[in-house]
């Protein structure tokens, strides 16, 4: 059984208001459900991968608000026909949507799930990614919507993880010794010197030991991998966890299929933490 | 690694701040309270606070390292032999005073462990965090994608206790409740069950969203720290506590069960307080139209200790030596969300 990418979506903000994870991920999630043709209600499970978020809001998960604002399991008594909707937060810097896959392709060989929703999006806590020159990323959001296939030749391959045996390039955090009454539009994200190179080769290390490891020809396979920009998206500013989201919908655009056998994803940031996961769409 | 039919609950580690904060001490702390009796309303007599100096160990970080460390002393595993670490703090405080958004302190706490293989990630969902890596880690070991794994987290709760004493004018006011937290550390390794006599019999959540604004945690905007507002009366009214029971009974049913059926030995409730544990399981007896077994609490002395409040009182009363082997347990969540489920387990040979 493979787990395929049904429909995904990109949400940039509106801007007559601040930015919010909950509007730019309930946006791209109801544009995949709505190309999918898929109701609300027929998602078991709502899985958020994004880092930074409105306010630095630490409770619900983000996920809670954005389950509401697609309108998935409501009330469980007041539904008159209810669907147990589950949602959380998984979080692993720019590694999220890879980490929400392998935990999907669990979910849905066990049948905790039929459907499952990724969502992606990192807002500025202040609203604006724009007006925080020190802020390396855009406001921008992305859903994937996965199940199951017919096609046992088609979706994700294994998800394999990397760690690189050095202290990290890249830290976000809220400093609550300086914050002040500014904590709700307040992050610090402090890269090291030389870290786009340094990640760029852990990355391109990931993709040679996943090859050797999964026995793929890296010479058929599309590498979507991190991205610098998301100026085609309309975003100002490095896509952060809504990177593979973005890089999926590029490459479907472009891709000859003559060309490649298959997508292989690639993520990379802090910890320095890499993920790596192979991905034939239905078809192909 | 191939799929399997159950999961197990292998150890349990916990870490709890030495320092002591009675409730009429931090009373004495909220001028705004006036007369109001926060142990009456509560139960709570005292909760665990961290050590704020660094050197103490006593950050989220710090102290779910301990409690990490704790639970692979009693394993029969080693850091290196876990497939995946995964972390559920709400306060994720590190270095002092950072509150981290990345790394992830799962990578963190993994290559500090020296867990270095494993799969990693961080997992937020309000007090039900630690029951939402259980359930993933139960779905993961299943599906044969690991093997076994670790789920930990460690609490800085009293941050928010803290704002609301500088802050909080009346007892009506939404910062109440972070009156009722404390400070703690919780790990619990699980790996496959072989044997009935271990066994997760099954783990079962869902998100009611309607609800998710109810309790929200973000910084303050009136003083430096973070804070949490809760509206208590609309979290708690009786329709949200129904919540559990028809979910609950809802998956039974559906596998010919009923809830008197499964005989449970104890139940163990979140530990928001000792009047909303006896509330949550008088309006269970009701929608079960079943008795409730012993009810297991620690909130007394360490308060709401959020995500590790479940493991937390588990540890303890296995520690505490009297519990019979091969008893069932029952852990019920309830966090912001609005979470809930049921968790079952039959324990034996748990490492403690």
């Amino acid at each position: 059984m493979g787990m395929v990418i049904t429909a995904a979506g990109t949400a940039l903000p509106d801007t007559s208001a601040p930015a919010s994870v909950v509007d730019l991920a309930g946006r791209a999630a109801r544009g995949a459900l709505a190309r999918a043709r898929v109701s609300a209600s027929s998602i078991g499970v709502l899985i958020n991968v994004g880092v930074y978020r409105e306010h630095n809001t630490f409770e619900p998960a983000m996920s809670a608000l954005v389950q509401k604002e697609v309108g998935i399991n409501l009330d469980y008594i007041a539904d008159p026909e209810p669907a147990a909707g589950f949602s959380f937060d998984l979080m692993n810097g720019a590694c999220g949507v890879l980490g929400a896959v392998q935990v999907g392709q669990a979910l849905l060989e066990t049948g905790s799930t039929e459907r499952l929703l990724i969502t992606a999006a990192d807002v500025h806590p202040g609203g604006d990614a724009d007006r925080d020159t020190g802020y390396p990323y855009a406001d921008l959001g992305g859903a994937l919507l996965l199940e199951r296939s017919a096609d046992p030749h088609a979706g994700f391959g294994p998800v394999r993880h990397y760690t690189a045996d050095r202290p990290t390039d890249v830290e976000g955090y809220l400093d609550t010794d300086t914050m002040g009454r500014h904590g709700r539009t307040t992050i610090t994200v402090r890269r090291e010197p030389g870290h786009a190179e340094r990640l760029g080769e852990f990355a391109a290390s990931a993709v040679a030991d996943y090859a050797q490891e999964t026995g793929i020809d890296l010479d058929r396979t599309l590498v979507i991998g991190p991205s610098e920009t998301a100026d085609d998206a309309g975003a100002k500013g490095e896509p952060h966890t809504a990177a593979p989201v973005l890089g999926y919908l590029r490459a479907l655009d472009g891709v000859r299929r003559d060309d490649y056998e298959q997508f292989l994803f690639v993520s990379v940031g802090a910890g320095p933490s890499a993920a790596c996961a192979l991905y034939r769409p239905e078809g192909w | 690694m191939s799929a399997t039919a159950y999961s197990r609950i292998e150890a349990l580690g916990v870490y709890l701040p030495a320092a002591v904060q009675t409730t009429d001490q931090l009373s004495a702390l909220v001028p705004g309270l006036g007369e109001v009796d926060i142990e009456k309303i509560t139960g709570i007599a005292e909760r665990r606070v961290h050590d704020p100096e660094p050197a103490a160990g006593e950050d989220s970080f710090g102290m779910a390292l301990s409690a990490a460390r704790d639970a692979l002393e009693s394993s029969r595993y080693r850091a290196e032999d876990l497939d995946i670490v995964i972390s559920a703090s709400i306060t994720r405080f590190k270095d002092g005073n950072r509150f981290t958004f990345e790394p992830s302190f799962a990578a963190m706490l993994a290559k500090e462990l020296g867990a270095r293989s494993a799969i990693h990630f961080d997992v937020s969902n309000a007090c039900a965090g630690m029951m939402t890596g259980v359930w993933l880690l139960d779905r993961m070991i299943r599906s044969g994608a690991v093997r076994r794994g670790l789920v930990v987290s460690g609490e800085q709760a009293t941050r928010v206790a803290q704002t609301a004493a500088r802050e909080m004018t009346d007892s009506y006011d939404p910062q109440f409740a972070s009156l009722s937290v404390g400070d703690s550390a919780s790990a619990v390794v699980l790996d496959v069950s072989t044997d009935a006599a271990d066994r997760i019999h099954y783990i079962e959540l869902m998100t009611c969203s309607e609800y998710s604004h109810l309790c929200m945690g973000m910084p303050s905007d009136r003083t430096p720290g973070i804070a949490l507002y809760t509206d208590n009366k609309k979290m708690h009214n009786r329709d949200r506590l129904k919540l559990w029971p028809r979910f609950h009974g809802d998956f039974l049913a559906k596998r010919g069960q009923t809830f008197a059926g499964e005989e449970f030995d104890y139940v163990i409730q979140h530990q928001v307080g000792t009047r909303f544990i006896d509330y949550v399981n008088q309006t269970a007896e009701a929608e079960f139209a079943a008795p409730m077994p012993p009810s297991l609490a620690v909130v007394e002395r360490y308060g709401n200790t959020a995500t590790t409040s479940h493991f937390l009182t588990l540890c303890e009363h296995l520690r505490a030596g009297g519990a019979r082997p091969g008893a069932k347990y029952l852990m019920v969540p309830a966090a912001s969300g609005v979470v809930t489920g049921a968790l079952s387990a039959t324990l034996t040979n748990v490492g403690v």
